[in-house]
Formats: C-alpha cells, sequence, structure tokens
C-alpha cells in the first residue's frame, strides 16, 4: 500500500484529565468511519470508549497507556495517539509528542487552562510541536471560550487567535460560525453527522466580523500578500487567510483556536479539516538522528522512502498474538520480510507482521512508509529502541526520561502469582522506562519504583487483570537521598598482607557537593607525575562511583558529589585493581565522615484547584504537610493554589482533599526538587534506620 | 556572607535613603514608569531586599500567573548573586522563599476586602502574615479614591508597608509637584513616589517624594534591571 506523504498527519491530543480528549476521540473515529457506534468513557452502556483498550481504564474513565489508531478524513491518513492525562503517566505523553508532528491541546471552556494543560504545553514546547487549540464542552454550564482564548495567551503565551464563534452557549449551544467562510454550521441527525451551512444569524453578524478582522490582522503577520490584500481593501479570499494561519501554526507563532462539544457531536468535522490544513505532514518537519559512529553528530532523516529505513519503537504493548511494538518510521520503508537492526543491541531481525492499530483492532499491511505510525508483532526491544537498515548506525536522540521517586515492596500471595508476576514485571519496565523493579539484595523483596502513588497503584493492579498475579503491597516509600554539604578531605591507604601476593594503594584527596547543574557524581582526577599509575585510575573512579549506590548514613544513594583525588601512591607488585577499587571505597568513607552529610527528600509541586470558598481549608491541609505555599491565583469562582510539598505527607492527600472540599477540588503533583529533610524528620529516619538495623542483626 | 554583600548591593541606599526601613507601617510606595521600563523588575528587588532582611512579603499581581511572578524572582536573585561561587545559590533562593507568597487575582476581582478576606485565612491558620505588600499592576485610571483609602487602611491595620507599580503614558509629564492625571488624586496617600524613565541607554529611578532625599537618582541597568551600584 502505497501512501502519499503530503497527505499523512501525525497527530496527538493532549489535555488535562476530564476535559475530554477521550470522547473527542471518539467521535473523530466516528465521523471517520472507523467504529460504526459512540460509546461514552464512563458509558452507560458498560462498553466504554473504543480508545480506551484497556478495562481497568474503562472502569476508571481515565486513558492510560497511549493507544495509536489510525482513520481517513478526506483523502488524508490521520494517525491519532491518544494520550494519558494525569501528570503521573506523564511519559506516556512525553513519548507521544517525541514521534508526533502535531497535536490537538484540548481544554475545557469551563475550566480553561488548567494545570496539566500548562505541563503539556511546556512538553510540546520541548518536542517543538505545532499545535491547534479545540475548546471543548462548550454546551456546559458556565462556558466562556473567549476566557480560554485569553488564557491561552496569557498563561500558555500562545498567539491564540479564534477560528470560530459560538452560536449559542451552555444548553443552548447549536453550532458555530466559521470566521473563513463566514458561515454558520449546524450539526444535525442523531450523531451530529449532517453539516447544514447557513448564513450567519443578524445578532451574531457583527461579533463574527470583527473576529475575522482579528483574526486577519493576525495572520498577515505571515503573509505579506494578505498585508497588500488589507491595505488595497481588497475581497480577501478564504484560501489566502488559510494560507497564512498554516503558516503561523507550522512554525509555532500562532495557535488556532477551534470549539464545539464533542460529547453533544457539535463541529469535530470542522476540527478534523483544521488537522488537515493546519497542521503539518511528515516531510514539513524536521527530524534527526545521531550518528554513533561519528561522535554522535546529528544527522537529518529525509522522509523519503527510497532511502535506508530509520524507525524508533516508542511503545510496546502486550497484545493478543504476543507483543506489540508500536514504531514511527522516519526514513525509508519497512516491509514484512526486510531486515533491520536494533541500534541499542546490535541484533539484526526480519520484520514479521506489520499492522495499523486502531485501538485494539487491527489492519494487516505489507509496508509502513517513512512519516507514518505502524505497529509490528514479534519484534524483541525495549520502548526507546532506533531500528535502521543493516549498516546503518544511527539512533534517534534520547528521550528525556525523569528518575523515580517513590517505591513499594511487592510480595507474591502464591507461586503461581510469583511466576506471572516476574512476566508482568519484565514486560511492565519495558514498556514504561518511568517505572522501575529489582530484588532488594538484603530483604530478597521486589521493589518497584516510579513516578507517583497512583502510577504504582495501576501498576500492581494491572498485574492481576492481566497477569492474574496477585501481590502484597507494603506501605509506599520515598526515594531519599544523602549528599554532603562541606569538604571532606581523605587520605586513606589499603594494606594487606595474608599470605600470597599482599594488596596496597593510596587515596588522597577530597569530596565536595556539586553546587551547580544537576549532576549525582563528578570524579575529577589531578594526579600528576604517575603517583597513582593511569591504568589504576578507572579502578579508583569505580570504588568512589560503588560507594555511592548506598550511602555511609542511611543507606540512601549518595548524590552531589564531586570527588578530586590529587595524592596517591603504589606498590610495583602489591598494587591492582582491586586494591585501588577497595582504597578508594575506604576513601569514600573517610571523606563523607568530615563532609558533613545530610539526607534530602523529593519535594513535589502540588497544584490545587478549588472552589475559592474552600482556598483557606485546602491551604491549611497544603501547610499541615510541610508544605510551602508558593502562590493562590484566583480565577473568580475557582482558585489555582501552587504548593512545594515533600512526597512523603502527600500519602493519601486526595481522600482527604475531597473530604475538605466536598469532592469539588482536584490536584496534580509532580516531582520538583530534592530539598533537605527538616531536623525532626533526620532524626525519625535515624531512628528508623537504627531499629531496622538492630532488627537485622 | 552572600546575604550581607547582597543586601549591600541592593538597597534604597542608592537613592540616598538612610535605610532600607523607608516606609513606616500602613505606608504607601508608588514607581511610576511608562510600560516595559523595568517597574516590575525594580519591585522584584525591593522584595528580594526584603526577604533578605527577613521579612515576610507577599507580591500580589494582577497581570501574570504565579509561574511567570517566580521567574523573576528566580532570574533577578540569579542575576543579583551572581559571581558569587561560593555557596549554593539555588538552596540559598529556596531558603527565602518561604517568606514570600504570591497572589494573583484578575484585575476586576481585585478589592481590599477580598484581599482582607485572603489575609485572614492565611493568618489565622498561621500560614503567612506578611510585613511588606507589593502590588502590581493595579489600574490607578480605573481606581476610586475610596479604593484605595481601604487598601491604606487594610495595609495600617496589618501594620504592612505597601508599594504599587503606577504605568503613566508618553504625554503625561512629571515634576516632583506635578503627577500624572490617572495617579494625582491618589498621591497624598503615598509618602514615597519614585519615578523609572528611560534616558539615552539607562533607565533612571528619581525619588519625586520621600523625607530628605527628593530629586537624587539613581540608575537600573537596562540589560539586567538591577540597579547600578554606586561603589
Amino acid at each position: 500500500m502505497s501512501t502519499i506523504i503530503e497527505k499523512v498527519r501525525n497527530i496527538g491530543i493532549s489535555a488535562h484529565i476530564d476535559s475530554g480528549k477521550t470522547t473527542l476521540t471518539e467521535r473523530i473515529l466516528f465521523y471517520t468511519k472507523r467504529i460504526h457506534a459512540i460509546h461514552d468513557v464512563k458509558g452507560k452502556d458498560g462498553v466504554g470508549a473504543t480508545m480506551d483498550s484497556m478495562e481497568l481504564e474503562k472502569e476508571r474513565g481515565i486513558t492510560i497507556a497511549s493507544a495509536a489508531t489510525f482513520c481517513q478524513w478526506q483523502d488524508y491518513e490521520i494517525n491519532i495517539i491518544d494520550t494519558p492525562g494525569h501528570v503521573d503517566f506523564t511519559i506516556e505523553v512525553e513519548r507521544s509528542l517525541r514521534v508526533l508532528d502535531g497535536a490537538v491541546l484540548v481544554l475545557c471552556s469551563v475550566g480553561g487552562v488548567q494545570s496539566q494543560s500548562i505541563t503539556v504545553d511546556m512538553q510540546m514546547k520541548r518536542y517543538n510541536v505545532p499545535c491547534i487549540a479545540f475548546i471543548n464542552k462548550c454546551d456546559r454550564s458556565g462556558a466562556n471560550p473567549d476566557r480560554v482564548v485569553s488564557q491561552l495567551r496569557s498563561k500558555l503565551g500562545h498567539n491564540a487567535v479564534a477560528m470560530q464563534i459560538p452560536i449559542g452557549l451552555e444548553a443552548d449551544f447549536q453550532g458555530v460560525v466559521d470566521l473563513l467562510s463566514m458561515k454558520a454550521f449546524y450539526f444535525d441527525g442523531a450523531n451530529g453527522e449532517f453539516i447544514r451551512i447557513e448564513e450567519i444569524p443578524p445578532e451574531l453578524l457583527e461579533a463574527a466580523r470583527k473576529k475575522r478582522e482579528e483574526l486577519i490582522d493576525a495572520a498577515s503577520l505571515f503573509s505579506d500578500e494578505l498585508t497588500e490584500a488589507i491595505l488595497e481593501e481588497a475581497e480577501i479570499p478564504e484560501e489566502m487567510i488559510a494560507k497564512a494561519v498554516r503558516k503561523g501554526a507550522l512554525t509555532r507563532k500562532m495557535t488556532p483556536v477551534f470549539m464545539g462539544s464533542a460529547y453533544k457531536n457539535k463541529a469535530v468535522q470542522p476540527l478534523l479539516d483544521a488537522v488537515l490544513h493546519y497542521l503539518p505532514s511528515p516531510d514539513e518537519v524536521e527530524n534527526t538522528a545521531l550518528d554513533l559512529n561519528n561522535d554522535e553528530a546529528p544527522v537529518i532523516l529525509a522522509s523519503d522512502p527510497t532511502k535506508p529505513i530509520v524507525a524508533l519503537a516508542f511503545k510496546l504493548e502486550e497484545g493478543h498474538y504476543g507483543q506489540l511494538t508500536y514504531i514511527r518510521v522516519y526514513q525509508g520503508i519497512l516491509e514484512k520480510g526486510a531486515t533491520i537492526v536494533n541500534t541499542r543491541t546490535g541484533k539484526k531481525t526480519k520484520v514479521g507482521r506489520v499492522v495499523r492499530m486502531h485501538a485494539d483492532q487491527m489492519e494487516d499491511m505489507e509496508s509502513v512508509s517513512a512519516g507514518v505510525i505502524g505497529a509490528l508483532f514479534g519484534i524483541e526491544c525495549s520502548s526507546g529502541d532506533t531500528f535502521v537498515a543493516p549498516g546503518l548506525n544511527l539512533t534517534m536522540t534520547s528521550m528525556f526520561v525523569p528518575k523515580p521517586v517513590i517505591s513499594l515492596a511487592i510480595v507474591p500471595k502464591d507461586n503461581k502469582s510469583q511466576i506471572n508476576m516476574s512476566k508482568a514485571l519484565n514486560r511492565f519496565t519495558k514498556e514504561d522506562p518511568t517505572f522501575h523493579a529489582h530484588v532488594d539484595d538484603e530483604t530478597l523483596e521486589t521493589i518497584i519504583e516510579g513516578m507517583g502513588e497512583l502510577h504504582l497503584e495501576i501498576y500492581v493492579e494491572r498485574m492481576k487483570r492481566e497477569y492474574n498475579a496477585e501481590v502484597e503491597t507494603s506501605k509506599p516509600r520515598v526515594a531519599y537521598r544523602e549528599t554532603i554539604t562541606q569538604r571532606g578531605e581523605f587520605n586513606y591507604t589499603h594494606k594487606k598482607q595474608t599470605g600470597g601476593s599482599g594488596q596496597y594503594g593510596r587515596v588522597a584527596g577530597y569530596l565536595e557537593p556539586i553546587t551547580e547543574g544537576d549532576e549525582d557524581f563528578i570524579f575529577d582526577n589531578q594526579i600528576k607525575g604517575g603517583l597513582i599509575p593511569t591504568n589504576f585510575i578507572p579502578a579508583c573512579e569505580k570504588g568512589f562511583l560503588q560507594s555511592t549506590a548506598k550511602g555511609p548514613k542511611m543507606e540512601f544513594p549518595v548524590t552531589g558529589v564531586r570527588v578530586v583525588i590529587n595524592d596517591g601512591a603504589y606498590h610495583a607488585v602489591d598494587s591492582s585493581e582491586m586494591a585501588f577499587q577497595a582504597a578508594a571505597r575506604g576513601a569514600f568513607r573517610e571523606g563523607y565522615a568530615r563532609a558533613k552529610a545530610v539526607i534530602q527528600e523529593p519535594i513535589m509541586k502540588v497544584v490545587v484547584e478549588s472552589p475559592t470558598e474552600f482556598q483557606g481549608a485546602v491551604m491549611g491541609l497544603l501547610n499541615q504537610r510541610r508544605g510551602m505555599i508558593v502562590g493562590a491565583q484566583d480565577e473568580g469562582v475557582m482558585t489555582v493554589i501552587e504548593a512545594q510539598v515533600p512526597l512523603s505527607e502527600m500519602f493519601g492527600f486526595s481522600t482527604v482533599l475531597r473530604s475538605a472540599t466536598q469532592g469539588k477540588a482536584q490536584f496534580t503533583m509532580e516531582f520538583s526538587i530534592y530539598r533537605q529533610v527538616p531536623q525532626s524528620v533526620a532524626e525519625k529516619l535515624a531512628e528508623d534506620y537504627a531499629q531496622k538495623k538492630k532488627s537485622e542483626a | 556572607m552572600i546575604k550581607q554583600e547582597m543586601i549591600l548591593r541592593n538597597t534604597m541606599r542608592q537613592l540616598g535613603f538612610e535605610s532600607e526601613e523607608i516606609l513606616p507601617k500602613g505606608g504607601f510606595g508608588a514607581v511610576l514608569a511608562r510600560a516595559g521600563v523595568g517597574k516590575t523588575a525594580f519591585l522584584v528587588q525591593l522584595a528580594l531586599s526584603g526577604l533578605l532582611n527577613e521579612k515576610k512579603v507577599l507580591h500580589i499581581s494582577l497581570n501574570d500567573p504565579v509561574d511567570k511572578v517566580n521567574i523573576w524572582y528566580n532570574e533577578l536573585f540569579r542575576l543579583l548573586a551572581a559571581g558569587d561561587e561560593r555557596v549554593n545559590k539555588a538552596a540559598f533562593l529556596v531558603s527565602l522563599l518561604p517568606n514570600r507568597f504570591i497572589m494573583t487575582f484578575r484585575v476586576d476581582g481585585f478589592s481590599a476586602p477580598k484581599l482582607e478576606e485572603r489575609l485572614n485565612d492565611l493568618s489565622e491558620q498561621g500560614i503567612f502574615s506578611p510585613s511588606i505588600m507589593i502590588i502590581d499592576g493595579l489600574n490607578f485610571e480605573d481606581s476610586r479614591i475610596s479604593d484605595i483609602k481601604e487598601l491604606k487602611k487594610l495595609a495600617e491595620k496589618r501594620g504592612m508597608q505597601a508599594w504599587f507599580t503606577v504605568q503613566t503614558h508618553r504625554h503625561e509629564e512629571m515634576r516632583t509637584d506635578i503627577f500624572p492625571l490617572s495617579f494625582a488624586p491618589f498621591a497624598g496617600l503615598f509618602e514615597i513616589i519614585l519615578e523609572l524613565r528611560h534616558e539615552h541607554a539607562d533607565v533612571h529611578i528619581k525619588v519625586l517624594r520621600g523625607s530628605g532625599s527628593v530629586g537624587e537618582s539613581a540608575l537600573l541597568d537596562p540589560t539586567t534591571m538591577l540597579i547600578k551600584d554606586k561603589f
């Protein structure tokens, strides 16, 4: 099957939780005839929206894993990634944005630009993804699209320009006026599938003219032709404005704004038209890979099917028939039977079945060409791996992966669960780079680590549902760290003579805190004159690095330490790599004891959106949790409170917040920074540590 | 050490005032300037100066969201502490921030009773009780004298010093005794009035009203928006 690259759109639908992304996607699939009935996210019919393919998502009414799906509108091919809205799953959003060419930012016409919209917008900026905005839920009480447009400008800094105005609002919402054609669009039929185009209602004519002028003014910045037409006061053709808007949108200098109500089946089709008109095709986006043969020099990839293949595996899923690998092809064509190489492992693989996914149904294909998103069966790889044609050694730029901040110990309930749990963990850690699992050397417990309480909770439930692995969980543990606050000198000699050849190595220098940047460990070798022979230096570094895994104070990992070695000694016979490693470990302990070590804890950025009358109560709750309130933003009936709160204090916060605000407030939380724990907490941790050591003895 | 040096570097002393405490409790100060000259940057420096002196600062912004105000503080702190490699600046700034609280209101939603309600929420729970208040973005053209008087009463009641930004326009002339039309009715409520004016490559800070220092001036570096060192 051949694909015309100009007629492909790879888009994401990103937004705040509950702003209606999944409903919108469902409607898009209905209008593009990929599904034949509409189900709601929290549907009364018990079926659930098509994109929420996992049972758990259907039950909770939220989207967890991005399901990639394909549809056609007019004669264009659209690949859609439905992205999760909760911050705990942000890695999914990040991954989607990495492979997308454009995005639809969905906003609620009542809630407007909410905290998660800000996070998603930052991610879009990071990957330079052009976007259009869709103000959803115009039928809701309190709907105010104008306010949302101005929030897009003030809160997100977008040059947001309305392309439509609503006809009626709230319960009276009937359709939209298109400011390009200056026509009114109504959506008839049980599912809004029949578009009726009429003249603009007289009472809206003046407002529409004014908004059209604003639109033309904004668009004229991107087209000399349009500016000339304005100056000549000539009739301005629709296409001329559309062309200018497209230019602005592709460079992220303008955000065209559309509006409607997905739930009421209104104005989704014009949004689909906008995806074709204002978001880029794959060949309009520059993608680069790193050449591993040439010191990771960037290489620009061309969406040319005749060039050697370069593709990125951005998502793995356990399907009914084995592992399903979602890939985006950046260059060349991926055909059934072709041989591809995984750059990370160097392993060659033959491409078996190639499919195109539609939530949990699929369509077989012969090939996937450059610019297209597809899925492969039977490919062994991890998420984020690059596949290339034999002979190439390119890798797509590594994705930004945050470190986990919370952990849980899990214990399988029986032997069967033990086996299934291993299978599940193997799968999940491959699928999600922010989810880690390991066995603790001392307690022999299996520890899972992730980005938040909900993140881990979801995986524990998936283990049970998808793998039939029943596990018991411990209380969540916070990922504390140790660091030093002052310089600590060391001069340590490791000397052993117990028959046979001895061990000898002396290492001297100092440890000091890293004050700038966010590096965890720096090793600085300032040895001169061969006091320690060059071949033993890596052993020294290894010894120091090993010591940081478990800090001498409370066995938390040590971070933010710069190790400088400037003196040492060796013995011609007794010095060895092992001896210098041991000397470095001893030196670290010695320096560490003098460097005033402290414990640090993860601090979360917590944003609570609450009705104004509860803001005092919310601030009180945050304050009780050792939270530092950064600020409160008055949004009329709602107040947005931003605070920095230690993660250890946030367990169970959602329940407390619900009861304090009659369930009317919601919050999002993401990792912000590591900060030193207060004295009282440090004492409690020391007590717990002593207790643990005592019980182990 | 860094603290002492920053206090010395960034003080109202540059403007000829004897100490940092130039406003009495309940006193009002205004910074007048045209758009884009550096009113916010100047007030954030005053706020940072307050924080370094262990004062609690309430920053009210009627135009910008919390995140943007936060960026002003981070950026100006970074510039003020630039060049000093002895301490972990990020950690030092973090230690100052518990004494700062940012509140943002939509311009039409801001009033003295609403502010008082918010402040009561904070002080009754022992969360925050400010001694310096910065109000950035209040539109004096649309304000009534009674509104500002109410704010003054609130500041006096809570013993707060309050600093305001006042936007002026190109055509408005300013002298020590004549203020722009939009601000003139309120001028009587202010103990200190400063003007920022763009002249050639510099921004001049001029004292229009303030005990013993009228006519004194200092410079604001237009690239960093920091008060230029006299020393």
